[in-house]
């Protein structure tokens, strides 16, 4: 160009080689500058991609987290594992990486062949990102799916629930569900305090969690399940159910009802009758109830354990007239009431006491509200609001109410342990946090009255916990039976009976109370019969025998323990004690 | 000068080069590395969380139970009975001195050819 420009006049302006260099340059910096701001746009909004794109953090619904979360282990008071997280591989598939659905179908059947060949098709058939086949296998199967290297079939570990107890503390725990949410027993309380929300967080995920410590033995709770089931067949009883407390800090040591589930199985759960009687069923308490009517009467002052009742004649209410089992048909000291346990002495010392202040003690008992208590299944006691004179009389013996065996394990933890309700629970608690609970239902002195009087019906000629104390000899054990007969067709039946037994130990410084209960037992022999005191009775003092031990209580022999929880004032009556 | 300082800066960024892809490549080998420790580690609580399961079930009463029954006749076991219990009470106190004509008999005994614990293991049946 410069060589065409030489020619022409000088007035014009020519551009010389070296700006038109420059102007090449600047030309090129201008297309550089260009090419860059467009590299750097293309990556800032391939950046800006990347950043909006959501990556599918769910299966299912539910975020990853929450199904590879761990629940804390769940021990026993002595550190022995009650439920534990095992990892286990599920199967899921990726429908839209699935190459051939038929092959994919063919061969995952050859391993698990109870899926549904339809069902399995239609699952993996599609766009999805993700579908469960199915959860929580083995290892073995886990192995033999890899083998057969079927694309987009991979697996995931998941957590899961399992309790090496088996059947045993089925209802202490309770269940979880394929989710790992707990259903029910404390699983589902633990859920409903804490557990939940870590889970939601994500951050129960690994071994981090801290392991929750419950108030159960599991040796002694292995102990009262193994009996309740010999009970079962012993007796041929349609359910039975036990609970031990710590009557000082309300622990629960051991609570067990059979027909019962194993948690490991949460569908057996469902199965009829598996409930559990200790909190949910309701009961006419019968005769245990007997102690409760003495408690409150002799702690309102208005009976002495010396008084005498006369228990010649039925009493007549209207046309029914109510009459005592086996009577003996004199005048009974209240001691005397209580082991033999008499009706009619019962209702006149509840008459003495007057039916209002007894309706008043049962309240101060908390026996027409739930126990506080951690498991969710619990019902309502039905306790009528006012006593009429024929309501008030059967109320004290323990008909025409309905308690739950966990009201009267209560009641009798505080009878003996110098008079302080404490409502029980299934975590571990020391002195110091229940004596901040505590409430002063009893004086001392009615205590000790009562600890006298449950010890007197196991050793006195005539009790009817003798049957009980010949198993559990050297241990102290005192308790009052009750049969209780059930409604059939609104009538009371003779022949069909819920028997418990009510007991403490050892009396000279009691430490545990217990109940038991048996439904519907039959005689175990012709010798036997079918009174509580036959197979409530014999089946506490078995598992006194047991747990004993266990619990640290040695057996004494030695008479001057016995006497020496003989109230001074029944010296003046019986010099000899018992 | 500008030249020579045009050929350090080259070799530098050569070398500065070289070391970023070495670094990358090294990370890269660690983080596959990490992922593979924690796959294995993941897999080993698995199969800890396994043991562990199977260890709680042997642990269990209601596991142990049935073993001992099982073998009760042969070990003879049984549950504790309330007589197999003692105290320290209850054991005699150690007499105030020496009951030393009991002991010069024994020693008589002995010397005689007398010993009276071979009776005992007669009775017993050891030789």
């Amino acid at each position: 160009m410069a060589a065409i420009t030489e020619g022409h006049a000088p007035t014009i302006a020519i551009e010389g080689a070296r700006k038109q260099r420059g102007n090449l340059t600047q030309a090129r910096i201008r297309w550089m500058v260009l090419a860059v701001v467009l590299g750097l746009g293309l990556v800032s909004g391939r950046l800006v991609q990347l950043g909006m794109a959501e990556t599918d953090q769910t299966i299912e619904g539910q975020t990853r987290d929450a199904i590879t979360a761990t629940r804390p282990p769940i021990l026993d008071r002595n550190g022995l594992e009650m439920a534990v997280d095992i990892r286990v591989p599920s199967l899921y598939a990726e429908p839209r990486r699935i190459i051939d659905v038929e092959e994919a179908v063919r061969e995952l059947r050859t391993v698990l062949p109870d899926l549904d060949e339809d069902w399995l098709r239609d699952r993996l058939t599609g766009d999805q990102g993700f579908v469960w086949v199915k959860r929580e296998l083995t290892p073995a199967i886990q192995e033999a799916v890899m083998r057969l290297g079927i694309p987009g079939i991979d697996f995931i570990t998941e957590s899961k629930r399992f309790y090496p107890g088996m059947n045993e503390a089925a209802h202490i725990l309770g269940s979880t569900n394929v989710d790992n949410q707990g259903i029910a027993g404390i699983e589902r309380h633990m859920d409903s305090e804490s557990v939940a929300l870590l889970q939601e967080l994500g951050l129960a995920r690994g071994n981090a969690l801290t392991p929750v410590e419950l108030s159960v033995d599991m040796r002694v709770q292995h102990v009262l399940h193994e009996q309740l089931m010999d009970a079962m067949t012993r007796y041929q009883a349609i359910a039975a159910a036990g609970v031990m407390l710590d009557i000082h800090t309300g622990e629960v040591i051991a609570l067990a009802s059979v027909p019962d589930f194993n948690p490991n199985e949460p569908a057996t759960a469902l199965v009829k009758d598996t409930f559990n009687r200790i909190t949910s069923g309701i009961f006419e308490p019968g005769s245990i109830f007997k102690t409760v009517t003495m408690a409150g009467a002799l702690d309102s002052g208005a009976v002495a354990i010396t008084d005498q009742f006369d228990a010649r004649y039925g009493i007549r209410f209207g046309r029914y007239t109510i009459d005592d089992f086996h009577g003996k048909h004199r005048i009974l000291a209240l001691p005397e009431v209580y082991k033999y346990s008499s009706n009619i002495g019962t209702i006149r010392i509840m008459q003495a006491m007057g039916k209002d202040n007894y309706r008043a003690f049962l309240s101060r008992m908390k026996f027409d509200e739930r126990v506080q208590f951690e498991l969710p299944e619990m019902r309502v006691p039905t306790v009528p609001d006012s006593f009429s004179e024929v309501g008030a009389a059967t109320a004290s013996f323990g008909h025409g109410l309905s308690v739950s065996p966990l009201h009267m394990v209560t009641a009798y933890a505080a009878f003996v342990n110098g008079g302080n309700y404490i409502a029980p629970t299934l975590y571990k608690r020391d002195m110091a946090e229940a004596e901040a609970l505590y409430e002063r239902v009893l004086r001392p002195e009615t205590s000790a009255y009562l600890r006298y009087l449950m010890r007197l019906n196991a050793i006195s000629t005539g009790g009817s916990g003798s049957q009980m104390n010949k198993a559990a000899q050297g241990y102290r054990v005192g308790g009052k039976t009750g049969t209780a007969e059930k409604v059939v067709d609104g009538r009371y039946s003779s022949n069909k009976v819920t028997n418990f037994f009510a007991s403490a130990f050892p009396l000279d410084n009691p430490r545990y109370a217990m109940v038991i209960m048996v439904d519907e037992p039959k005689a175990e022999n012709a010798q036997s019969g079918t009174t509580a005191g036959w197979n409530a009775g014999t089946l506490t003092g078995r598992v006194v025998q047991r747990v004993a031990p266990m619990l640290g209580i040695a057996p004494d022999f030695s008479e001057a323990v016995d006497q020496q929880i003989v109230p001074a004032e029944v010296r003046q009556l019986y010099p000899e004690g018992f | 000068m500008i030249r020579n300082l045009n050929i350090f800066l080259l070799f530098v960024s050569v070398v500065m080069l070289a070391g970023v892809y070495a670094l990358k490549f090294s990370i890269e080998g660690t983080a596959s590395e990490r992922t593979a420790l924690a796959a294995q580690i993941e897999d080993q609580e698995g199969q800890l969380s396994l043991l562990k399961a199977d260890w709680a079930v042997l642990n269990q009463p209601g596991h142990i139970d049935p073993i001992i029954k099982r073998h009760q006749e042969e070990l003879a076991i049984g549950p504790v009975q309330q007589e197999q219990f003692g105290a320290f009470t209850a054991l005699p106190m150690r007499p105030a001195k020496p009951d030393t004509e009991a002991m010069d008999a024994l020693f008589a005994a002995i010397a005689e050819g007398i010993d009276p614990i071979d009776a005992i293991l007669e009775m017993e049946g050891i030789e």
